[in-house]
């Protein structure tokens, strides 16, 4: 039976929204091989009587997340959406549906006019959806967005990303909201569990798994590739930013120092081992698992 | 400056250019690209490939009633080259509309995205034929690919390949470039154009020899004998020999610049001796 579940990753601040998929070769952000079971997650920030939701999820969730939300926040409590990869129907599917429902005051873009990217129902005679105010992102690397005037969020260009990617972080709760990155951790069983406590084992991530991850899903490309700049963005973004939990897109949520810190070395490892400077870069046909 | 949409526009026989340009601004200077859908008709069936960006499908939808009249073969299959929304964001308005149709290619994420209709998605992988009547339509190497569930399609009628993000490249609106192919926007600078697209939509290209690329994306045009190439952003190639070079060295220069000279391949074979 499908998983959906809510889980608070900061006492009033900030939920993780999961709901499961199964793992069967007809999932883009896993590897064709991958079996098993994933989730989706969306996540909610919440300040005072404002609240930020990351990612609106797959429209197969639609009423879940609708049900999440409706027991986290009120209908008209003024709801910002962020969509951290527009063009990907995981961060946008469920935009509309939530504006039908909540109080949408704006959405978070890297392009103007964002209810021209989130449109996917055709609209008959009168038929009108709710009208999204686009709030513009700065553009650049780095920029901050208020949830409050007392709670800002760091808007980072993902350092590591094959389309354009936000990674969120809330210094209020030490959390990285890291999209497609950290999304490596699945499971056997569709009721989780979806969140690794900073006493439990990751048993999964090393070396091997993660290189294996990366080149069998979007991140093909970067055997051979010139990686210095990215390995000194990933590593700017852990050194700059107090993280105790890492919050992906998809899989398993890492909380505890220890679980960030490994997450890092073992991305640095990958990037720095398939460097040009160690690996020649060559053609990687459609379908190539390693 | 506003225009007309000069689209759709049939680009060879039975192909036809569809959709409307999406302007965008890059370092204070306006662009503009498609988010374009093609229409392939057979003596037996109609194809659409891609569905168009969110925002042109209204317009989209209107190009294909003007066009599906009845003298040309009904619609019947629908072809995405990848999951990204400004290539399959019309997918659930096809469907509304188009009862009938079957979608094919890489068929991973639409059934989270429109579990109403996962029954009508059908998988296609590298070599699958779909006849349409006079021409197939052939699902093909993606080269330069975005997600990993990318499929590029080749058309035997009309030797047309649609090839996705391929040849991205955006166009010069205020030199009216909107609705030529890339040999009529005689000052579109194929180098400036590609460059931009990569920094804002390929951030990978960026990173790496981007040779082994346009080596292995010549190949395949040699090989299926192209005529004409239908890309999803870029204007439309008719005159290969003129524009493909310029292509080439667009492509290259988007890529890692010290690989592209060598010097890193040649540090890396080192180490490995």
């Amino acid at each position: 039976m499908a998983y959906s579940g809510t889980t608070e990753l900061s006492a009033g601040r900030v939920y993780a929204l999961q709901n499961s998929f199964e793992l069967n070769g007809r999932i883009s952000a896993y590897p064709e091989t991958a079996r098993g079971y994933s989730v989706g997650n969306c996540y909610l920030l919440k300040e005072g009587d404002r609240a930020m939701l990351l990612d609106t999820g797959y429209a197969v969730n639609e009423q879940d997340i609708l049900d999440q939300l409706g027991r986290l926040i009120e209908p008209d409590t003024p709801l910002s959406l962020f969509p951290l990869r527009i063009n990907e129907f995981m961060s946008v599917s469920n935009a509309m549906a939530i504006a039908k429902r909540f109080n949408v005051v704006e959405c978070f873009s890297n392009v103007p006019d964002i209810e021209d990217w989130i449109e996917f129902e055709t609209l008959r005679g009168e038929e009108r959806n709710p009208v999204l105010k686009t709030t513009l992102i700065e553009r650049g690397d780095y920029s901050r967005v208020a949830l409050s005037a007392g709670r800002l969020v760091d808007v980072l260009n993902a350092p590591i990303r094959l389309i354009s990617t936000r990674w969120i972080h809330d210094e209020a709760s030490k959390t990285l909201f890291s999209s497609d990155m950290f999304s490596h951790l699945w499971g056997d069983r569709e009721d989780g569990p979806w969140l690794l406590g900073d006493n439990e084992d990751d048993d999964a991530t090393d070396f091997a798994f993660v290189r294996s991850f990366l080149l069998n899903t979007r991140y093909w490309w970067i055997e051979g590739a010139n990686l210095s700049p990215i390995r000194r963005a990933v590593a700017d973004v852990y050194d700059r930013f107090d993280i105790d939990t890492i919050a992906p897109g998809y899989g398993t949520i890492l909380r505890g120092r220890d679980h960030v810190e490994r997450q890092f070395a073992v991305l640095d490892d990958v990037l720095g081992q398939l460097d040009r400077t160690n690996v020649a870069p060559t053609y990687v046909p459609r379908g190539l698992e390693r | 400056m506003q225009t007309s949409n000069k689209l759709p526009r049939e680009i060879a026989p039975g192909v036809f250019w569809l959709g409307d340009c999406l302007a965008q601004e890059y370092q204070g200077r306006p662009y503009h690209s498609y988010n374009a859908a093609f229409l392939l008709c057979g003596s037996d069936a109609s194809m659409l490939v891609e569905t168009g960006h969110p925002k042109d499908f209204p317009e989209i939808e209107r190009q294909m009633i003007e066009l599906l009249t009845p003298d040309r073969a009904p619609l019947k299959y629908l072809f995405i080259t990848h999951q990204e929304t400004p290539h399959s964001g019309g997918l659930g308005r096809v469907f509304q509309n188009w009862p009938d149709i079957t979608v094919h290619g890489d068929i991973a994420d639409y059934h989270l995205a429109f579990p109403q209709h996962a029954d009508r998605l059908v998988p296609m992988e590298v070599g699958d034929e779909i006849d349409l009547g006079g021409r197939k339509f052939v699902a093909i190497e993606p080269v330069i690919r975005d997600l990993r569930t990318s499929l590029w399609g080749f058309d035997t009628g009309a030797k047309c390949l649609f090839p996705g993000d391929g040849f991205a490249y955006s166009h010069y609106h205020l030199d009216g470039h909107c609705g030529l192919l890339a040999e009529e926007a005689t000052s579109l600078d194929l180098k400036d154009v590609l460059a931009v697209f990569a920094a804002r939509a390929l951030y990978w290209t960026t990173t790496t020899d981007m040779n082994i690329y346009v080596d292995k994306l010549e190949a395949l045009m040699e090989e299926l004998g192209v005529d004409v190439v239908a890309p999803t952003h870029g204007l439309p190639i008719r005159d290969l020999a003129l524009t493909m070079p310029k292509v080439r060295d667009g492509l290259i220069a988007d890529g890692d610049p010290e690989m592209t000279l060598g010097e890193a391949r040649g540090a890396a074979q080192e180490n490995a001796e």
